[in-house]
């Protein structure tokens, strides 16, 4: 079944096609708020409630745009204010809990990124302090497109249609975003 | 083309975003240029050091949010009071209401006893102390379950219903799940059965329904999560075959995005090989992206030549 039909069904209460809906979108909405939020509990709300107001609102989904761009204005909105509320960015806790149990992320990154190297695990988590810096020292719209972009691959005008903006407008916000990224992890080059 | 002009295009030409004539006059600049080459591959060692910068997905956040997801929106349907023969089966069926079950266990005695005038003499099943003589037949697994105990519970469709519970070492809850894992019918089954497998795997019955799932089945849900269970034997030639296979072949980016994960893992030179050829046919932007970086972290070009 192609979106289209997927969606047709959903819309007419299929509520197996709804939840195939979801699962092609789900990881990557997931992933962008986790990026974008820092915290695994914020991600987790914008989920339910992206997808819940995508429930919602199925009905009146025209096929005026994509279903990509549709969902991603929702969680795009969501997180901007989500971001806006939060003013003060919270750092990423360096544990977090998982139905698992507690998990250290950094020993997360040494291990998949660093080989458990301590000099490398040193270096990467600097990095990563340094990184989440700059993140912190960027607008919401800047932060939003450059993880977009530089994260979920999207294309500057596909960014510019979910944040209601030119394309031209995106490739600016992505350059000053790029801008202080770079200025500031040249001592690590 | 100034040198102010071609350092805005490097930022776009490293998210492949220039024309084909930009990008032409771009390296017509750069092969001109020391310092403008220079900025490039500044620019791109930045890129490598962003890749440290991504958040992880803690393990288990996805698979709370979709079935939390799922509580909620059967919450939100309910008061619509839509017709559901799966809810009206659990209602009144597997969980009645109290005051039915009276009623229910005198309509059974009264239909047993009826029935049996029926029956002709010589053809009623012997009965065993006192317990069902015959194993009735197993026509549909309808629900499986776990609880914090580590117990599995499954319920499956016959003429009438049983339930059972036991480890995962139990040949019967295995053999139940490997056919609910199946069932063409119920995908929300299949991806719950698949939940309770995934951990399996070093059953050959088990790492062969996750290879045939992902292979094969038509939900992504379920690829996803026989993904999961192979991710311990990504290196195993057979496993590698069909990841190879579902990176060129699957159409959800989700699951060819975590079939990469994987095949990185195994670290073989054929690796490159697969998500080169991935690279020319593949139009999602953010596969495109992973593939890039996964190529870029393994120092293979992303062409070949």
């Amino acid at each position: 079944m192609d979106e289209a039909a997927l969606i047709r069904a959903a819309q007419s209460g299929d509520q197996d096609a709804f939840e195939r809906l979801v699962r092609n979108y789900d990881q990557p909405v997931l992933r962008l708020a986790m990026n974008l939020l820092r915290s695994p509990e914020d991600a987790y709300d914008i989920y339910q409630e992206a997808f819940l107001r995508v429930y919602r609102n199925l009905d009146s989904f025209r096929f005026d745009c994509s279903f990509h761009t549709w969902l991603y204005r929702i969680v795009t909105n969501l997180c901007l204010d989500h971001l806006r509320k939060r003013k003060v960015r919270r750092t990423e806790p360096a544990v977090v809990e998982t139905e698992d149990g507690v998990i250290d992320r950094m020993d997360t990154v040494a291990e998949e990124r660093a080989d458990g190297d301590p000099q490398r695990r040193l270096l990467s988590a600097e990095l990563r302090g340094k990184i989440e810096e700059v993140l912190a020292t960027m607008t919401s719209r800047e932060r939003m497109v450059f993880e977009m972009r530089h994260y979920q691959g999207m294309r500057l005008r596909a960014i510019g249609e979910v944040l209601g903006t030119t394309e031209e407008a995106a490739k600016n916000c992505l350059f000053r975003a790029t801008q202080k990224m770079r200025g500031a992890l040249g001592e690590f080059l | 083309m100034t040198c102010e002009q071609a350092r805005e295009s490097l930022l776009l030409l490293n998210y492949g975003e220039l024309t084909f004539e930009q990008e032409e006059a771009l390296e017509t600049h750069l092969g001109g240029c020391p310092e403008c080459a220079a900025e490039r591959e500044r620019l791109e060692r930045i890129e490598d050091l962003l890749a440290v910068g991504e958040a992880e997905l803690p393990p288990g956040l996805l698979a709370r949010c979709r079935r939390d997801l799922s509580v909620k929106i059967e919450e939100e349907t309910r008061p619509l009071k839509r017709f559901s023969p799966r809810r009206l089966w659990r209602d009144w069926f597997v969980h009645p209401p109290v005051w039915v079950r009276p009623l229910g266990a005198a309509l059974m005695v009264a239909v047993g006893f009826f029935g049996a005038q029926f029956v002709p003499e010589g053809r009623m099943p012997a009965l065993a102390g006192g317990g069902v003589a015959a194993e009735p037949v197993m026509s549909r697994v309808r629900f499986v379950s776990n609880d914090d105990s580590g117990l599995v519970r499954v319920v499956m469709e016959e003429t009438r219903q049983r339930e059972f519970t036991g480890s995962m070492n139990d040949d019967r809850i295995r053999q139940a799940l490997l056919a609910a894992a199946s069932d063409p019918a119920d995908p929300g089954l299949r991806v719950e059965s698949m939940e309770l497998l995934k951990n399996q795997g070093q059953q050959d019955d088990v790492k062969a329904a996750l290879l045939n799932a992902l292979r094969a089945d038509t939900n992504s849900g379920v690829r996803l999560k026989a993904l999961e269970g192979l991710k311990p034997y990504s290196r195993e030639p057979e496993v590698r075959a069909v990841l190879a296979q579902v990176l060129l072949n699957d159409d959800n980016p989700g699951v060819r995005t975590q079939a990469i994960d994987l095949m990185i893992q195994s670290n073989e030179p054929e690796v490159a090989g697969i998500l080169q050829e991935l690279l020319r046919r593949e139009e999602n932007s953010y596969v495109r992206s992973r593939s890039q970086r996964a190529l870029a972290e393994m120092k293979a070009s992303v062409g070949t030549f």
